[in-house]
């Protein structure tokens, strides 16, 4: 019986390591394919770099990975700011109006992308905001917007109103109720939603499919058009890059900012 | 509030656009649109064409034929050269996406094959709006380990000796052609429906699954999932020479389905000078054989081109068989009606698919 | 003095209406020029006989919704579509929840943060790529079968490629992290305190689960749901690569009108029968949930 009591958090970190290799399965295959010479894939591994000396000589895809990054960045920093005021609003008043705005945030993510991306393309050219970086950054936050105001709204609902109206009681002005208050509870909402954001737009690529010009694409898009050639190992190896360099980051930023909140 | 995120929002764009602008200024250029990897992209071609002419080229692609001309339609003005399969040829040139070619700069168009050159689908008015680039034929090809004897028929498709083992295009109008093959109809104007219906529907035990791209289906070939799959004579050489996959190309009694694809000037566009040039460049022996030789292509509309090549070459052996290519059905243009009803005849049969 | 209130409250109202628009407005008006506007041009071509491009004539007409009616495979793949989204957010559900609670409960410290970042980290990769990884782990002569025949000698292909299971695996893979992410910022806002208490009045851990957890993790669960349901019903890359000729759903039906054919009204037809039909779901599900609450 005491055992019981042992083994249930031991169970739960089995099974949690379960799942995370289930996650990470095809990432790995993925990784190994990066560093396997044969084109299609055979097995076993024939093991080479030589996917890597290619990409390094492979400016179009070097550029197009600089091209996400930029467009990732400013989408996370816009929808993560805009949607983080609309889950307030939401969260705080009650106000005509309000069932109707929160459906309005299901289209984006109901309509399959191919539709609104068609609809983008044809509704930007008709009012002259035409393709490009600057198209396809427009796009991306409206798709990343819904994400961040249903993750912080969830978080939010655990969070208790009173609080707010105890600080506002022992006088804090506004601003300080907001930032002392409110933004440490939703942190971890805040950041969960950027990395959601940042997912939604770095991962993107039929939006950005239809939004690019010629000459200035996108790595989804280059990965996605790319297949009716080949899809080549190369884009396993850039892939490769970046989800290392991207988990070496966030270990990183897990080591010196808590941002989980111990309580 | 709103002002400043206005502003914010005015300058990011202003900035991108700047950014995009210096990057595209700098030397003479043209703007391809065309299928990735479909020849006018080959790297080594582009840098002799750029020593040659001091013109770079820029692509942009498209995945299917509907979205090229969307591309075109929502873009005027900034593609100069576009690739177009002989079938949306008229219906570009009727929508006022293409212009007509001064074949007067195209050098090398009297080596081209009369019958392309004088399409009736490229002439329209009198004005020639696609030049004949290349074309070739959609059939199946069988991976040589599982057949002791090459089929001739396009019955095998069918034969429950291969169920399971058959890989499919998961492609309206070419599902349906087949089809209008093996029933002995014309591929550009079915009259039975109800034999093409049945015909499809028997294919049921048989698909393995669908492919949409070459390289999905030398995956799946190279997996050995497939014993037979419908294929596209071009692609069929590239996996033989570029892949090394034991893989014969056939094309049946019954008959096969051909298509020709166009190089044509997009109206408005940019640099009409040096598109014309591009075309030249294209359809250029030179440029063809060594496309051919290192990398494998469909066969040239130029008959000079296609002479360049050895005897053993796959284009000049299957492809130069009179007697075989006799049996071949050119793709005509198709009216949207008609397009339509493949596809709902299709999804419904897929639809059928599913268990 | 009752006269004064009168205007402290009005006075308040409209300040509070200022807020809401001053906070709510950059993020619709973004919506509305992006999503809202090109999606009412669509909603319209889909009550046109052609896409108003080219020299064609346009009329209106309601045929397009007609078609819905008119053939069964659309009825029957759009039920096939919901119950691939229903599915998939079970499975979802019933392995992403007990992963976030262990996350949320029995997990502390630096060790928390770095598990829960490697939970999301593979939505950093592309999608495409991962499908393409599962293809590899999946197909004949792929990563799985040599695995388990390596393992379990003279086991013989396990032909999972092509089916409607590949399909599943994938959409889960892809959409689980959804699912772990929300539940654990419900899961994490739960005091502990709350369940020690529980336990001292002699609730079994089950009890607590079903009585205290889940109620209290409802938002949580609601959001990763939505965010999961949504976008499968409307998916059709991962069925069309890994289902083979299984693959066929309302989405890709839905594509095809864009791709293979030049019909924008039927497709958006479509689309929009699609979400009328999610909403009322959703329209449906929420008092329910907040019921529950």
């Amino acid at each position: 019986m005491t055992r019981r009591r042992i083994s249930l958090p031991a169970i739960g970190r089995v099974y949690l390591g379960l799942v995370l290799a289930f996650l990470y399965l095809p990432i790995l295959v993925m990784a190994a394919m990066s560093f396997n010479s044969s084109k299609l894939y055979r097995l076993p591994i024939d093991w080479s770099t030589q996917w890597y000396v290619a990409l390094a000589g492979n400016d179009k895809l070097i550029a197009a990975g600089t091209n996400s990054l930029i467009i990732a960045v400013v989408t996370t920093i816009i929808a993560t700011a805009l949607g983080t005021a609309v889950s307030l609003v939401f969260f705080r008043y009650r106000f005509r109006g309000k069932a109707v705005m929160q459906l309005l945030l299901f289209p984006p993510i109901t309509i399959p992308w191919l539709i609104i991306g068609t609809a983008m393309l044809i509704f930007f050219f008709w009012v002259g905001i035409g393709r490009g970086l600057h198209a396809m950054i427009l796009g991306h936050v409206a798709l990343a917007l819904p994400y961040v105001i249903v993750v912080v709204t969830a978080r939010l609902h655990s969070f208790d109103p009173t609080l707010e109206e105890a600080a506002r009681s022992l006088g804090a002005k506004a601003w300080q109720v907001s930032w002392r208050v409110t933004f440490p509870w939703i942190a971890p909402g805040l950041f969960a939603a950027a990395l959601f954001a940042f997912a939604v737009s770095f991962d993107q690529f039929v939006i950005s499919y239809f939004l690019a010009v010629p000459g200035v694409s996108t790595l989804p898009v280059e990965i996605y058009t790319s297949i009716r050639k080949g899809f080549t190992p190369e884009i396993n190896a850039i892939s490769t890059i970046i989800i290392t360099f991207s988990m070496a980051l966030l270990l990183g930023v897990a080591r010196f900012y808590r941002f989980g909140g111990e309580r | 509030m709103l002002k400043r995120f206005g502003r914010t929002a005015v300058g990011l764009a202003a900035a991108a656009g700047v950014a995009l602008g210096a990057a595209q200024a700098m030397a003479e250029e043209i703007r391809v649109l065309n299928w990735q990897g479909y020849g006018t992209d080959e790297p080594w071609s582009l840098e002799k064409f750029s020593e040659h002419t001091g013109i770079s080229v820029v692509h942009d692609y498209f995945n299917s034929e509907q979205e090229m001309l969307t591309k075109l339609r929502t873009n005027p003005g900034a593609y100069d050269v576009v690739l177009i399969n002989s079938a949306f040829t008229r219906q570009a040139a009727d929508e006022g996406l293409i212009q007509p070619i001064e074949t007067g700069k195209i050098t090398h168009l009297n080596d081209t094959s009369p019958g392309m050159r004088e399409n009736a689908n490229f002439i329209i008015d009198g004005k020639t709006y696609a030049i004949p680039w290349v074309w070739g034929v959609t059939s199946f090809a069988v991976d040589t380990t599982d057949f002791t004897e090459v089929p001739t028929s396009i019955e095998e498709l069918w034969d429950p000796k291969h169920a399971g083992r058959v890989g499919w295009r998961d492609d309206a109008v070419e599902a349906v052609m087949f089809a209008a093959i093996a029933t002995g109809q014309d591929i550009n104007n079915p009259s039975d429906f109800d034999a093409i219906r049945e015909k499809l529907r028997a294919l049921k035990p048989q698909i393995r699954t669908f492919w949409s791209s070459e390289d999905e289906w030398n995956q799946f070939m190279s997996a050995n999932e497939f014993d037979l799959a419908t294929y596209w004579s071009g692609s069929a050489s590239r996996s033989k020479t570029a892949f090394g996959l034991p893989v014969e190309f056939v094309i049946a009694e019954e008959g096969a389905i051909g298509w020709l694809d166009g190089l044509s000037i997009a109206k408005d566009a940019p640099n009409p000078e040096g598109a014309h040039k591009f075309i030249n460049w294209m359809i250029d022996p030179d440029f063809y054989v060594a496309w051919d030789t290192n990398v494998g292509a469909p066969a040239s509309a130029n008959e000079k081109a296609n002479a360049g090549l050895p005897e053993t070459s796959f284009n000049r052996a299957v492809l130069g068989d009179s007697e075989k290519v006799s049996k071949v059905q050119f793709m005509g243009p198709m009216d949207d009606a008609l397009r339509e009803k493949i596809l709902t005849l299709w999804q419904e049969t897929k639809t059928y698919y599913q268990e | 003095m009752a006269a004064v209130t009168e205007t402290g409250a009005a006075h308040r109202r409209r300040a509070q209406r200022l807020t809401i628009f001053a906070m709510t407005g950059p993020a619709y008006l973004w919506l509305a020029l992006t999503i809202f506007l090109p999606l009412s041009a669509m909603a319209y071509f889909s009550f046109l006989t052609d896409a108003p491009f080219g020299n064609k004539q346009a009329f209106l007409t309601l045929e397009n919704y007609r078609a819905f009616f008119q053939e069964d495979f659309y009825r029957t793949l759009m039920l096939r579509s919901f119950r691939l989204g229903a599915e998939v957010t079970f499975y979802c559900f019933l392995f992403g929840f007990p992963c976030a609670l262990v996350l949320a409960k029995t997990i502390r410290g630096r060790w928390r943060e770095a598990l829960f970042l490697l939970v999301i980290l593979p939505f950093w990769s592309n999608a495409l790529v991962r499908i393409f990884s599962w293809t590899m782990v999946l197909r004949g002569n792929g990563v799985l079968e040599t695995l388990v025949n390596w393992i379990l000698p003279g086991t013989g292909p396990l032909n999972l490629m092509f089916s409607y299971p590949a399909i599943i695996v994938g959409l889960v893979h892809s959409y689980i992290p959804y699912m772990i992410l929300t539940c654990y910022l419900s899961l994490q806002a739960i005091d502990d305190s709350l369940i020690e208490a529980a336990r001292s009045l002699g609730a079994g851990r089950l009890t607590v689960l079903r009585r205290l957890i889940l109620p209290l993790a409802m938002p949580g669960i609601f959001a990763g749901a939505v965010l999961i349901f949504v976008p499968v019903v409307g998916s059709f890359m991962e069925p069309r690569i890994l289902g083979g000729r299984n693959g066929t759903f309302i989405g890709t039906i839905i594509e095809d009108q864009f791709t293979a054919v030049f019909n924008w009204p039927l497709g958006a037809a479509l689309s929009f029968i699609m979400l009328g039909i999610v909403l009322m779901i959703l329209l449906i599900a929420s008092p329910a949930l907040r019921r529950m609450r």
